[in-house]
């Protein structure tokens, strides 16, 4: 049987093809001097083809893993195998973000000649994804609220992941809250976080020390059944933190502290 | 007797969490805790799991600034499970044996996470060069309800 060809295009008819593709194809030699850039991919060059042929094609798209060993180009050589990656292109003293493959290419003998590349441009996705940060930082913000409850007692509510940003900014939070109220007992509720890992308990650690140092007393709250054997798991030492399984029962041993006396005469 | 399949183990599904922002932690600890209460885990475990995932990537974050989290649910004949793996391209644990020792940090942690993720799971392996980056793959198996 013959053997067949993968396609019966013609050569003109293949780079018309190419051509037609609306992101930047690009081809390079084995010393990475480019042999063709589609129309996409000159137009984001602003160039013509005879400028650019034979160009290292690090000095056309200046991205940051050119001259690398991050390249992919290289590297897809090296393997032969498709490789892809994130990067940066600065065309025209402009910053691009760009997502590329690169493949080998192989000569009908099967000796390397060099490789291909797809070039997305990625920049909404990049804008997108900022975005999309500031708002989860947004909401980290608005998540740690530091609520007086009664004269001299602070509440802050804890609910969802804690880590070392949010600690902090718990931390910077209620000592503000603190200094503001003149709270004397300070309850930090952590019924609605999902998990207490040593890094958190670390953090409970350090929050109740700088609060006794500002004279407050600190009463961490909501330790449900799973926290409680976690934190046995984990093996570290609350010993000194003032511990209670509900906000109510916090609340009680606050009045206490503070020898108030609240009675339910009025109803 | 069959026992071709006895040592078969497949992973059925895959998330991968990438982490560089301190925030990425969340993502970790949430999916984690999804993942094993759809398989079945108790909920001391699903937390304990969620722990697992917290410290491993609390580490990355800390130590290596980036790397990523993948959480597997696995399979071995009946049995399910779940394989939590961390990888980063950071500096390396120096001393693997002293970082698995209780109170040891070279931050300013507590030095239990490590300690305590080897113990919360069932098998647990360290991989780590210098200034190449660290791979930790531990997993843990659903206790089997029999009769």
């Amino acid at each position: 049987m013959k053997k067949e060809s993968p396609s019966t295009l013609t050569n003109e008819l293949s780079i018309q093809i190419l051509e037609q593709i609306p992101t930047p194809v690009m081809a390079v030699d084995k010393d990475l001097k480019i042999t063709y850039l589609n129309a996409s991919g000159r137009a984001l060059l602003a160039k013509d083809i005879s400028e650019i042929g034979g160009v290292s094609c690090k000095d056309a798209f200046c991205t940051s893993h050119c001259g690398t060993k991050e390249c992919r180009m290289l590297h897809a050589m090296e393997t032969g195998k498709r490789a892809s990656s994130r990067n940066e292109a600065t065309i025209q003293n402009k910053k691009i973000p760009i997502e590329y493959t690169a493949v080998p290419l192989y000569n009908d003998k099967q000796e390397l000649v060099g490789g291909l590349e797809f070039i997305i441009d990625i920049t909404n996705q990049v804008i997108n994804e900022e975005k999309l940060k500031e708002q989860s930082r947004t909401i980290r913000e608005i998540s740690t609220p530091a609520i007086k409850l009664w004269d001299g007692i602070v509440i802050l509510p804890v609910v969802g992941v804690i880590d070392s940003l949010r600690a902090q900014q718990m931390m910077n939070a209620m000592l503000a809250k603190i200094m503001e109220t003149s709270a004397k007992v300070i309850i930090l509720d952590i019924q609605g976080v999902v998990a207490v890992d040593t890094a958190v308990a670390n953090h409970l650690i350090k929050i109740t020390k700088a609060t006794k140092l500002m004279g407050c007393k600190c009463i961490i709250s909501g330790i449900s059944p799973a926290v409680a054997q976690t934190i046995v798991q984990l093996g570290v030492d609350l010993g000194d933190v003032n511990t209670n399984s509900t906000l109510s029962d916090a609340l009680k041993e606050a009045f206490i502290m503070l020898k108030i006396t609240v009675s339910d005469s009025a109803l | 007797m069959d026992t071709s399949l006895a040592e078969e183990e497949f992973v059925s599904s895959s998330s991968i969490i990438d982490l560089s922002l301190s925030s990425d932690n969340t993502s970790a600890v949430i999916v984690t805790h999804q993942i094993a209460k759809e398989i079945g885990f108790s909920d001391q475990d699903q937390t304990l799991l969620a722990v697992v995932s917290s410290e491993l990537s609390t580490n990355i974050l800390r130590y290596a600034q980036k790397g990523k989290v993948t959480i597997n649910t696995i399979q071995k004949n009946t049995q399910k499970g779940i394989e939590i793996i961390a990888e980063d391209n950071g500096p390396g644990i120096e001393n693997i044996e002293m970082a698995l020792s209780e109170h040891y940090s070279t931050g300013d942690g507590l030095g239990l996470g490590l300690p305590s993720v080897k113990r919360i799971m069932d098998e647990f392996s360290i991989q780590s060069i210098k200034n190449k980056g660290t791979i930790i793959i531990t997993r843990k198996w659903k206790k089997n309800s029999r009769l």
